[in-house]
């Protein structure tokens, strides 16, 4: 009796767990409660797409660690293709999202990415969330000989297959770029920073940044470029990505005495970092962090006020109407759905810049194309580059793993809200100096 | 100085490990239940107090006084259904990770996959401070350590002093024989396993007071947390809050003096080491634990 009750509550359990599953992996866009991307109702000005649906298959990282961010990349997505339907579609024809959950695990995007080629048989490929899986993706898409635009892999020496097209760029060497950047910004003030310290997650990418290449000394990251610019190197913390006692480190920081703190992390580790230095009576005179989860930081209040982090589009009135006459519209109904998914933080930011890039690039390649030929995009792009809404005209060259000359910038906060601060040429407000 | 003011920290956090630690022991010693889904309902617990706060302005500790009782409830509907058919110890690890996962998934569906945290008018607690001669103590880790003190001695004294504690050990002890002499295991249970939910919504509390959260938080915990579990002793609840002290204590340190990076690296091959001399947890000799 007993075993038969174990099995059926075991079954129970197992079948609970496969609707959920299926609910959340396999249905095509229509998981977050919205309708499918592909049968939005067309509008008058492009006309009606007809004919069999151009399907574009993906994998995002819906749950699991990369969640927070993966979800963007949905609402972004499902939102380009609900406008390229209402205009036209894609060649005419109706374009259908298929995006499955990875559940923010590299070893699943592989099968995902295979199962979508092979057996589901998409048309399209579009990038994952998140380097690790999106270096997968890339492995399969170079099997099959698919172009894949990505989002947000930026760590341009390994995305070595000539047919992956970032839709985000620090340039062919980011661990050079950042740096320098945020380097450049601190020495426009009038009194500069001397004394920094490193805080580095362990992470593939914010070690990277913080450190270059492990075996050429000639590809130096933050830290040592820090010291050939004569900077003071007070401390140099590294902590696993997983570190739930931020104290040790916030006293660290706190006894080295810092002019400047370079916190090459993720996510809510500034938030953490902050709150922790804050609990011990101290603030660093002025902190930046590499790829922070924006909205929670805002959540801080004034205890966030001044960080700097980077930034491709913030939706600052200047950068919007920099953008062109559409932005707007975009950035406001992006909004409208983030509020509606109940995402804490709306603002249409980097990630979703980086989201609509790669739809624009994807789109770009199968128009210059002229159908749904993987070489023929993968070359028209070589030749012809891409249109972006925020990011300018982007041209690829494979010499440079057809990463493009970097827009990015520097993002501070400021009286409570995001504002791009730097380069100059694109900022909507002026670089805050260090405080006291 | 750093690294005295590291220890004392650290052993704060630890205060908060042991308070998610001791309803999962307590499960596990006492019903032989090793309940994951016990993590799951932290999550829950963590995500109540940021609705309530957020959404009601209830003061964030004070949250307790609804999402406690709630998740009594639950604890004791859950062990109720795993005593009618019949989970054993092992299959409840099975049955109860199936738990954590719908947990986590409807976590996300209701909140979404990104991180909530409590902001800084709602949450006053979060970047206060208490300072005493240099040192300083951080209000959400001295909070949740006088938790860990009150639940840990109040169910040590529970469990030593009243009739329904000592039924409980008896039936951990030898469930047929307890049962013979007319313990009511099924009522004792669904009780224990009810307070076990219910420290879980403090510990989920406590969680919420200084940190983000996001549904796949679980996984940060498991590990530090079994390790408190095993290093204080199955069942042991006095041995959770001196595991968590200790692990706290050593992991802070290791991370001011040495290296954050290599915290994780000593403290579980320090784990290991205690283990191999008291395999039955810090409180209890070998030759006692095997008896």
């Amino acid at each position: 009796m007993r075993t038969r009750s174990l099995t059926a509550l075991s079954a129970t359990a197992a079948l609970t767990l496969f609707i959920t599953a299926a609910c959340s992996d396999d249905e095509p866009a229509a998981d977050s409660g919205t309708e499918p991307a592909g049968t939005a109702e067309p509008s008058d000005e492009g006309g009606a797409p007809s004919g069999d649906p151009i399907v574009v298959g993906s994998t995002l990282s819906l749950t699991g660690a990369f969640g927070p961010t993966g979800i963007i990349h949905q609402i972004a997505g499902e939102q380009f293709v609900e406008q390229l339907n209402e205009n036209g579609g894609l060649l005419g024809r109706p374009v259908e999202w298929m995006v499955l959950d990875d559940e923010s695990d590299q070893a699943q995007v592989t099968a995902l990415y295979e199962r979508l080629i092979g057996q589901e048989g998409v048309d399209l490929i579009i990038g994952p969330y998140a380097t690790p899986n999106i270096i997968s993706a890339m492995a399969v898409a170079e099997r099959h000989g698919f172009t894949m635009p990505q989002h947000t892999a930026v760590l341009a020496p390994l995305m070595t297959y000539e047919c992956q097209f970032p839709a985000w760029s620090i340039g062919p060497e980011p661990n050079a770029y950042v740096p320098e950047q945020v380097f450049d910004a601190l020495e426009s003030l009038p009194t500069p920073p001397e004394r920094v310290a490193f805080v580095i997650n362990q992470g593939g990418s914010t070690d990277f940044i913080a450190q270059g290449s492990p075996d050429d000394d000639a590809d130096p990251g933050a830290v040592p470029i820090a010291e050939e610019r004569g900077y003071e190197v007070v401390a140099e913390i590294r902590y696993p990505p997983d570190t739930t006692d931020w104290a040790p480190i916030a006293a660290q920081i706190r006894d080295a005495d810092p002019d400047f703190v370079f916190n090459s992390g993720l996510a809510v580790d500034p938030v953490n970092l902050l709150q922790a230095m804050e609990q011990l009576n101290y603030r660093p005179p002025l902190m930046f962090s590499l790829f922070p989860a924006p909205g929670p930081l805002l959540g801080l209040g004034d205890v966030a006020d001044g960080l700097l982090s980077v930034s491709i589009f913030e939706p600052n009135d200047a950068l919007i109407q920099e953008a062109g006459p559409e932005a707007q519209a975009i950035v406001d109904e992006f909004e409208s759905r983030a509020a509606a998914e109940g995402l804490p933080y709306t603002a249409f930011e980097t990630q979703a810049t980086a989201s609509w890039n790669a739809w624009e690039i994807l789109v770009a390649a199968v128009e210059g194309a002229g159908d749904t030929d993987q070489q023929a995009m993968c070359d028209y792009l070589h030749e012809n580059g891409a249109d972006t809404t925020f990011s300018g005209h982007l041209e690829f060259n494979p010499d440079d793993n057809n990463f493009w000359p970097s827009t990015q910038g520097l993002k501070q906060i400021q009286d409570g809200d995001w504002v791009m601060v730097w380069p100059a040429d694109r900022a909507a407000a002026q670089l805050q100096p260090p405080v006291g | 100085m750093t690294t005295l003011q590291a220890a004392l920290s650290g052993a704060l956090v630890g205060g908060m490990f042991a308070v998610m630690a001791a309803g999962l022991s307590l499960t596990w010693g006492m019903l032989r239940v090793i309940n994951l889904a016990h993590f799951g309902l932290i999550l829950v617990g963590a995500y109540l107090t940021f609705e309530l706060a957020t959404s009601w302005g209830i003061d964030p500790i004070l949250t307790i006084v609804l999402t406690v009782p709630l998740m009594f409830l639950v604890g004791a509907g859950l062990q109720w259904a795993f005593d009618r058919l019949g989970v054993e110890e092992f299959a409840s690890l099975l049955v109860s990770f199936g738990l954590l996962i719908i947990v986590m998934q409807t976590v996300s569906n209701v909140w979404s996959a990104d991180f909530q945290r409590m902001d800084g008018d709602v949450n006053p607690y979060a970047t206060e401070s208490v300072s005493i001669g240099r040192f300083v103590f951080p209000a959400p880790t001295l909070i949740a350590f006088v938790f860990a003190v009150v639940i840990v001695v109040a169910a040590d004294q529970v469990l030593r002093r009243t009739f329904a504690g000592r039924a409980l050990r008896a039936f951990a002890e030898d469930r047929t024989v307890a049962s013979a002499f007319g313990i009511d295991h099924r009522r004792l249970g669904m009780v224990l396993a009810g307070l076990s939910a219910a420290s879980a919504a403090v510990a989920g509390m406590l969680f919420a007071l200084g940190n983000a959260v996001t549904p796949s938080t679980p996984f940060e915990w498991i590990g530090m947390v079994f390790a408190v579990v095993i290093l204080g002793g199955i069942g042991q609840v006095g041995g959770v809050l001196l595991a968590g002290v200790l692990v706290g204590t050593l992991s802070a340190v290791v991370s001011a003096t040495w290296s954050p990076a290599l915290s994780p690296l000593v403290l579980f091959s320090a784990i290991i080491l205690a283990l191999l001399f008291r395999p039955y947890g810090l409180l209890t000799p070998a030759a006692r634990g095997a008896r």
